[in-house]
């Protein structure tokens, strides 16, 4: 360093006031995505909980129409989508963008609030209709259509304003890795959004071409809008703790630009063997495994940037969260891998392990970075600290084992389910064979999402107490091991 | 790749290529897709293909309950699977078919505004369920406690399709015959609905292996055989 101590000093107080300023500019609207989100969660996995019970025992809870399992599956994964997945996603993107480029927002924050209440009104009034019988069957967009303009509507409000801080900030060479992601995000979403909802809403029936259009837009969204998020923040969390720079922009960059190549391609290999043009099945078949670059790349990529730098993981629980999800991506994608490929798909086809690939970049994935990135966000937005490190690592733990236990489960009762629909011996059978072997491993799932309500009932609270502004006042950030944290973390780590 | 616009054109482009092969071109090509005509001579049938639509209605209420998370509507060819060989899957009825039931093809769901292909199958295939569907008052007896036909099911029981009301005069000619242990109070009757009405109608129109145009009903029905 060439600076006397005190130009530095100064200098570091006013990077931090810049900070401040930054994180004081989007505080209403990522604090308000976040909490609703948080909410949205919890409802997800009471209802996942709820439907698993009501596959094995159809008569839980009497024979209420509303809460069959053909309404609340549905109403499950879309509160997971639409209520946490993508408002979560928006509020971390807002953030790092901001953070990243440097630049406050500026104006339109009421917009943004307002944005942010209509996509919790939509949604809520778009899931009482799927309960009440009005859903449409096309998944992940089973909500009435009048949902899709104003969700795409709100959706845009963000976009926007994230587009226009990174158009205007100043980006020097290896600015953009993270970034790139999150710009990704934004534009991708809108547009596969519109593709499938004019498709599929708009259009004079599309017959069994709408039902490959409904699995590509599933992939897309996962693979295009989630994915992107999900390594934006473990690309910008994972240096940003450990201290290291990013081990290879070029890695860096060959796992962007074959993502943004292939994820495209992927999801009408849902119906391979079905009514739809051979060729179509067998492309998305190809890139859903050759999607296997990417995330390979990726994954090699943050293990040569953690390298050496495990032990930040025990006392970060951002780190540890983004550590697990950046763990889960290359899971995800052997999952799609195995759900793709002609000589394991054929098997797995129509069986649970489609929702093991669901939930695995969901939840496993996704929502682990994203958590990550809350409890590094949200102590500097309302300016004080997470109460109790119990809390967290409850949280961190059953998320880990709930989710862990979904995946595995139903990647087996995938196989046994596919075994079972292709054993010679059942041809002339009823279905009591499947529907009895599958029973134990949709009771196993019934079992993990009720730990991880717990755990998200845990955040949950946390979060609200922190949102309050009842959390501890002190400069020290919670840490999970004390012990650890003057060796482990760099000073700036938590600025 | 610091300018903002290489980026966005880069991302534009490596997405719009699948956009359009994938979803723009083929919705554009489905939109030209026809019935078309039997050749009485070479297909051995007269009329056109596909002879008859689903019950449209009916399909509501199917999708309205959600039924395709656990009903696929599609046989796969037997590389991918044995459905073409489950008993009673197609019109063949029979324990030991001849030829295995033909895959489907586009063209099976012209008519339909969106084709319920299913996300599990945690029960049976339904593609051609018409064939397979046993009378009325069965089917309305398996809607309406499903247990009560296989007690493992896990099927959940439609009972808002039905009607449980107090028998006036003569016992209604379409009411439930339900074994002693489903059985409601005495005294009432439980008839269908007008919408289990439609969604039985709808279930015994789903017959989706006619013999495709082109192909002679025996190669149709028979791809492998030598």
């Amino acid at each position: 360093m060439q600076t006397t101590p005190s130009t530095s000093d100064t200098d570091l107080q006013a990077d931090n006031l810049r900070r401040a300023a930054i994180d004081k500019s989007v505080k209403v609207p990522v604090l308000f995505l976040f909490t609703n989100g948080a909410f949205w969660l919890m409802l997800s996995t009471i209802l996942g909980v709820l439907a698993a019970i009501k596959l094995v025992e159809p008569e839980f809870l009497g024979n209420c129409q509303y809460i069959s399992y053909g309404r609340l599956q549905p109403a499950h994964i879309n509160a997971l989508v639409y209520g946490w997945g993508v408002q979560a996603a928006l509020g971390v993107m807002l953030w790092i963008m901001a953070r990243r480029s440097g630049q406050e927002l500026k104006s339109g924050k009421s917009l943004l609030l307002v944005a942010a209440i209509f996509w919790n009104i939509t949604i809520t009034f778009g899931i009482l209709a799927v309960v009440m019988g009005k859903s449409t069957s096309i998944e992940w967009l089973e909500m009435p259509k009048f949902v899709w303009p104003i969700l795409l509507g709100c959706f845009l409000c963000y976009a926007w304003p994230i587009v226009r801080m990174f158009g205007r900030a100043f980006r020097p060479e290896g600015f953009m890795v993270s970034t790139w992601y999150i710009l990704g995000a934004c534009f991708w979403f809108p547009w596969i959004f519109i593709t499938a909802n004019v498709a599929l809403h708009c259009l004079p029936g599309l017959g069994a071409l709408g039902a490959g259009i409904d699995a590509w837009y599933i992939h897309g969204v996962i693979m295009l809008f989630f994915v992107p998020v999900g390594v934006g923040a473990a690309y910008y969390f994972i240096p940003k703790i450990t201290g290291q720079p990013i081990a290879s922009a070029q890695l860096a960059s060959a796992g962007f630009w074959t993502l943004a190549i292939l994820g495209g391609w992927t999801g009408m290999q849902k119906y391979m063997g079905g009514p739809l043009p051979a060729w179509m099945t067998s492309i998305g078949a190809a890139t859903g495994v050759l999607l296997l670059i990417p995330v390979g790349l990726v994954g090699l990529n943050h293990h040569l940037t953690t390298l050496g730098k495990h032990s930040a993981a025990a006392s970060s629980p951002t780190l540890r969260f983004v550590f697990f999800g950046a763990l889960f991506y290359p899971v995800s994608g052997v999952v799609l891998a195995l759900n793709s490929a002609f000589w394991t798909g054929a098997s797995l086809q129509f069986t649970q392990s489609w929702y093991a690939f669901q939930m695995v970049s969901m939840y496993g994935f996704f929502s682990m970075c994203v958590f990550g990135a809350i409890y590094y966000i949200v102590p500097r937005l309302s300016g004080c600290e997470w109460l109790s490190v119990r809390l967290i690592r409850n949280h961190f733990w059953f998320s880990v084992y709930g989710v862990g236990t979904i995946v595995i489960m139903s990647l087996v009762a995938g196989w046994q389910q596919g075994a079972d629909l292709n054993d010679p011996e059942h041809w002339d059978q009823t279905f009591m064979n499947h529907v009895v072997n599958s029973r134990a491993y949709v009771v196993s799932r019934a079992v993990a999402w009720a730990l991880i309500s717990f755990s998200n009932l845990m955040f949950l609270i946390h979060l609200l107490l922190m949102v309050l502004g009842l959390g501890r006042r002190s400069s020290a950030p919670t840490l999970l091991h004390h012990d650890h944290d003057e060796t482990a973390l760099p000073n700036g780590a938590h600025a | 790749m610091t300018n903002f616009r290489t980026f966005i054109l880069g991302l534009t482009a490596a997405f719009g290529l699948p956009w359009l092969c994938l979803i723009v071109l083929p919705a554009m090509q489905y939109q030209q897709l026809i019935p078309v005509a039997y050749d009485k001579d070479k297909d051995g049938v007269e009329g056109i293909y596909p002879p008859a639509p689903i019950n449209a209605q009916g399909q509501l209420v199917y999708v309205r309950e959600g039924c395709n998370q656990c009903h696929t509507q599609m046989i796969r060819p037997q590389q991918l699977g044995l459905d073409g060989w489950y008993k009673g899957w197609g019109q063949d009825q029979e324990g030991r078919p001849t030829a295995p039931v033909r895959p489907n093809v586009l063209r099976d769901y012209l008519s339909e505004k969106y084709a319920l292909l299913g996300v599990q199958r945690v029960g049976p295939d339904l593609a051609n369920y018409g064939w397979r569907a046993p009378d009325e008052a069965s089917l309305y007896q398996h809607l309406y406690s499903p247990r009560s036909v296989h007690d493992w099911s896990t099927m959940p029981a439609y009972t808002q399709l039905f009607k449980v009301q107090k028998i006036q005069g003569p016992v209604s000619t379409d009411a439930l015959k339900l074994p002693k242990k489903f059985a409601v109070a005495a005294g009432y009757e439980v008839v269908p609905t007008l919408e289990a009405k439609q969604l039985v109608q709808y279930l015994q129109s789903l017959k989706k292996d006619y013999p495709i145009p082109g192909q002679s009903a025996a190669v149709a029905a028979a791809p492998a055989k030598k």
